[in-house]
């Protein structure tokens, strides 16, 4: 039998039982706000029995270990959708900066009475609306050949010049965010690397002194996710707790080692793209926002700066080719109507911009009253182009606003479900290693009571070995 | 299932910025009247809908092209029919002094009036277009006056020269139609728009014919006035109702191609607002039910956020 010493041993041993479980609470509620963190319960269990003559006594109980409850299967595929929502994230980025750029929103007048409103009231923002005005310009010159009609021609082509000039420009900003991106994503990713080592390091050292690395190991489940989002990674876990991350089919975290990092490099294409720094591997990545950017970049803005420098030169050409050969209201001939050879660099000849009585609209010497030739560029409105798939100025256009607006709404989507996605996994995550308030107020009154019950305990076993000391023989 | 506290906000917060994104969408659809505002939105309703505004565009400048030709139609029109008067006093003239009662005086008398009629006629002729101060009856060398003359001693006209040529100026007033009013002053060569003043297809040469006529009345030659002048005069007459008549033409064409343009952008119109106009009442709907959403949603949240069991004990 225990005697009144083992109990009251047992008190004390109960009483930092429950004082335990209290501080688990207390770390729970503490952390309640902290991103990543997963609750923690104490494990009580009973102490070894003593055999008695009577059969086996209780001891009372112990906190045998802080345990952190967590479900590795949710923490894997968090990881996996953090990539992909990373990704989609990033292609909605550049998606969006180049939308912004190209700068091609339709209008209202606002609200109309009828079923449908808009209609008569709509109006474009962007290049399409000035691809009409330059050729509608040209029209009224072939009409009625004035001077006010010559400087419209001037004035409608440097508009649309300039903004030939403004969306190549914003492209090209858009791809060099793009790689500035990507070179951040790096840096970032190689930071998270070294954590991941360093954490590495740290829980080996505390699991192998038999001790819990709870937060530790919270702390690396926070990196690898932050490293998720701007790569795929694959893990494993080695026997001593730590984890080897594989990006692209490269370890570069072994252990308590970085054994390689991340580092960008100029391809052919003159954007950046990502190698293993030591081992110069060049790495297909997929997923997360560092590939999803260099695909946004490499593949939508790309293509879109291409249509646009077509369609620039395609425009320079032709209306250079009909206007070149032509006479001004003088009989005088020799001057281009546009220069440059493509989106970043079509201009006005600034010959007509500073006298717009140059334009050769007139298909002879002799006759400089001739305006067949702006006729004809005016009809290139709705000629189609062979070095544009066949398609008019204004369809190769539009099929390009179209292709660049697919690309944005499909990232929109992803980024929808992803978001979608990730809050129910964070919801079964947070069912299975969230802190509840009530439910850690609970199991503070639980260890309370007990706590005190422990303590009546002492006092009752401390009456009695008074009790005891007191009684007088005889 | 264990629903952790700060999935509540989580939650909610998610639901609030989805729910004020859908209003702000929505209320923009309402105020702007447009379902698709940038190529993300819809982006084959923006392809359709940039394509209809540049047809819409243009139906709007062939209007605007055919305004420009049914003014200078007008003024075409205007020295045409000073051109008839001309040419109606004229053929008078020829036939009047045909008869032997009239005397050389009289017939000096005539002659007069035919430089006048002549100054007249090559006035008219070097009109200029008001909107672009470009001569009317010069073809497409319209920079220099078309007919210039040359005079005798006592300023009457001997001779005329055509600096012009035989060209004209086309305007698009529709998907592949071109019309033209002007009228080159002359047309030696049979083919292409006839001349005003001379024109190898009718025989029409009317100031040549106007000097004849003069050079006759003032030799007193009438029997050249009546066998070749008027017959000529009357090819001149033919040639300018023939001019009239054709701008009549032009005229009511321009006007249907007018009518065409009208048409054609506002049924642009109906289907730029089918492809990307809000359809208001279902918009204004999906916005009321968006705000009850929003409401329920912010009455709903702040009161679960109240309620902890820290309420209950003490």
């Amino acid at each position: 039998m225990l005697g009144l010493f083992g109990t009251l041993d047992m008190a004390r041993r109960s009483l930092q039982t429950q004082m335990t479980g209290i501080e688990v609470t207390g770390q729970n509620i503490a952390n309640v706000n902290t991103a990543g963190y997963s609750r923690q319960r104490v494990n009580i269990a009973s102490a070894p029995d003593l055999l008695t003559g009577i059969g086996p006594e209780g001891t009372g109980a112990n906190a045998t270990g802080i345990q952190q409850i967590v479900s590795a299967v949710l923490n894997s595929q968090i990881q996996s959708q953090s990539s992909a929502g990373g990704y989609a994230s990033a292609q909605q980025t550049a998606y969006q900066t180049a939308q912004n750029g190209l700068n091609e929103f339709l209008n209202g007048a606002g609200a109309a009475s009828s079923t449908n409103a808009a209609g008569a009231s709509t109006s474009d923002s962007g290049l399409a609306g000035q691809l009409s005005t330059l050729f509608n310009a040209f029209s009224s010159l072939a009409t009625s050949p004035s001077a006010g009609n010559q400087q419209a021609v001037v004035g409608a082509a440097k508009n649309l010049a300039t903004t030939f000039n403004n969306i190549s420009q914003q492209l090209g900003t858009a791809s060099a965010n793009a790689d500035t991106s990507v070179t951040n994503d790096v840096t970032s990713a190689n930071k998270l690397l070294s954590q991941i080592a360093n954490l590495n390091t740290q829980i080996v050292r505390t699991q192998g002194g038999n001790g819990d690395a709870n937060d530790l190991l919270d702390q690396r489940e926070q990196d690898l996710e932050n490293l998720s989002k701007l790569t795929s990674i694959t893990t494993s876990t080695e026997t001593n707790g730590a984890v080897d991350v594989n990006i692209g089919g490269q370890t570069l975290v072994s252990g308590n080692n970085v054994s390689d990092t991340l580092q960008t490099y100029t391809a052919s294409n003159g954007h950046l793209l990502v190698q293993t720094a030591t081992g110069g591997v060049k790495l297909t990545l997929s997923n997360g926002s560092i590939q999803g950017t260099i695909d946004a970049r490499d593949g939508a803005l790309a293509t879109m700066q291409g249509n646009i420098d077509s369609l620039a030169s395609n425009l320079i050409t032709s209306v250079n080719t009909i206007q070149n050969g032509g006479y001004n209201a003088n009989g005088g001939t020799g001057n281009s109507f546009f220069t440059g050879t493509n989106a970043a660099t079509i201009s006005v000849n600034a010959a007509l911009t500073n006298n717009p009585a140059l334009i050769q609209a007139a298909n002879g010497a002799t006759n400089p009253g001739d305006t067949s030739l702006a006729l004809q560029i005016s009809q290139l409105a709705t000629t189609t182009q062979t070095g544009l798939n066949n398609q008019t100025f204004g369809d190769y256009y539009g099929a390009t606003v179209a292709g660049l607006g697919t690309a944005l709404a499909d990232a929109n989507t992803q980024v929808n479900t992803q978001t979608g996605l990730s809050g129910m996994l964070a919801t079964q995550r947070g069912a299975v290693s969230g802190v509840n308030i009530d439910e850690e107020m609970t199991n503070l009154m639980t260890f309370q009571r007990a706590y005190e019950a422990s303590a009546q305990l002492v006092t009752t076993v401390n009456t009695l070995m008074g009790d005891t000391l007191a009684m007088k023989v005889g | 299932m264990r629903i952790a506290t700060n999935a509540y906000q989580d939650s909610m917060l998610n639901q609030f910025n989805l729910l004020a994104s859908q209003q702000q969408a929505l209320q923009s659809q309402v105020s702007t009247g447009l379902r698709v505002q940038a190529p993300s939105d819809d982006p084959v309703a923006m392809q359709n809908t940039l394509g209809d505004l540049a047809n819409q565009s243009l139906q709007t400048q062939y209007g605007t092209n055919i305004s420009t030709l049914q003014t200078r139609a007008a003024g075409v029109d205007s020295v045409l029919q000073s051109l008839q008067t001309v040419s109606s006093r004229a053929g008078e003239i020829a036939t009047a002094a045909g008869s032997a009662t009239n005397s050389q005086s009289s017939l000096n008398n005539y002659a007069d009036e035919v430089n006048t009629l002549i100054n007249q006629v090559v006035n008219a002729a070097n009109t200029k277009d008001s909107a672009t101060g470009k001569y009317l009856f010069g073809g497409t060398a319209s920079g220099t006056a078309p007919f210039t003359t040359t005079t005798d001693a006592n300023g009457n006209v001997t001779a005329v020269t055509y600096n012009g040529n035989g060209a004209v100026n086309q305007a698009q007033i529709g998907a592949g139609l071109t019309a033209t009013v002007d009228i080159p002053g002359a047309n030696p060569t049979g083919t292409g728009a006839r001349g005003l003043i001379t024109d190898n297809q009718s025989g029409a040469d009317f100031l040549n014919h106007l000097i004849s006529l003069r050079n006759n009345l003032t030799a007193g030659n009438q029997s050249a006035v009546t066998t070749t002048d008027a017959a000529n005069l009357q090819k001149d007459e033919n040639n300018i109702a023939y001019q009239v008549a054709n701008n009549g033409v032009v005229q009511n064409q321009l006007t249907a191609a007018a009518s065409f343009a009208t048409s054609n952008g506002q049924n642009l119109s109906q289907m730029i607002s089918n492809s990307s106009g809000a359809n208001l009442m279902n918009t204004i709907v999906q916005l009321n039910q968006a705000q009850t959403s929003y409401q329920a949603a912010l009455q709903s949240g702040s009161k679960i956020m109240q309620l902890s069991l820290l309420n209950y004990i003490h």
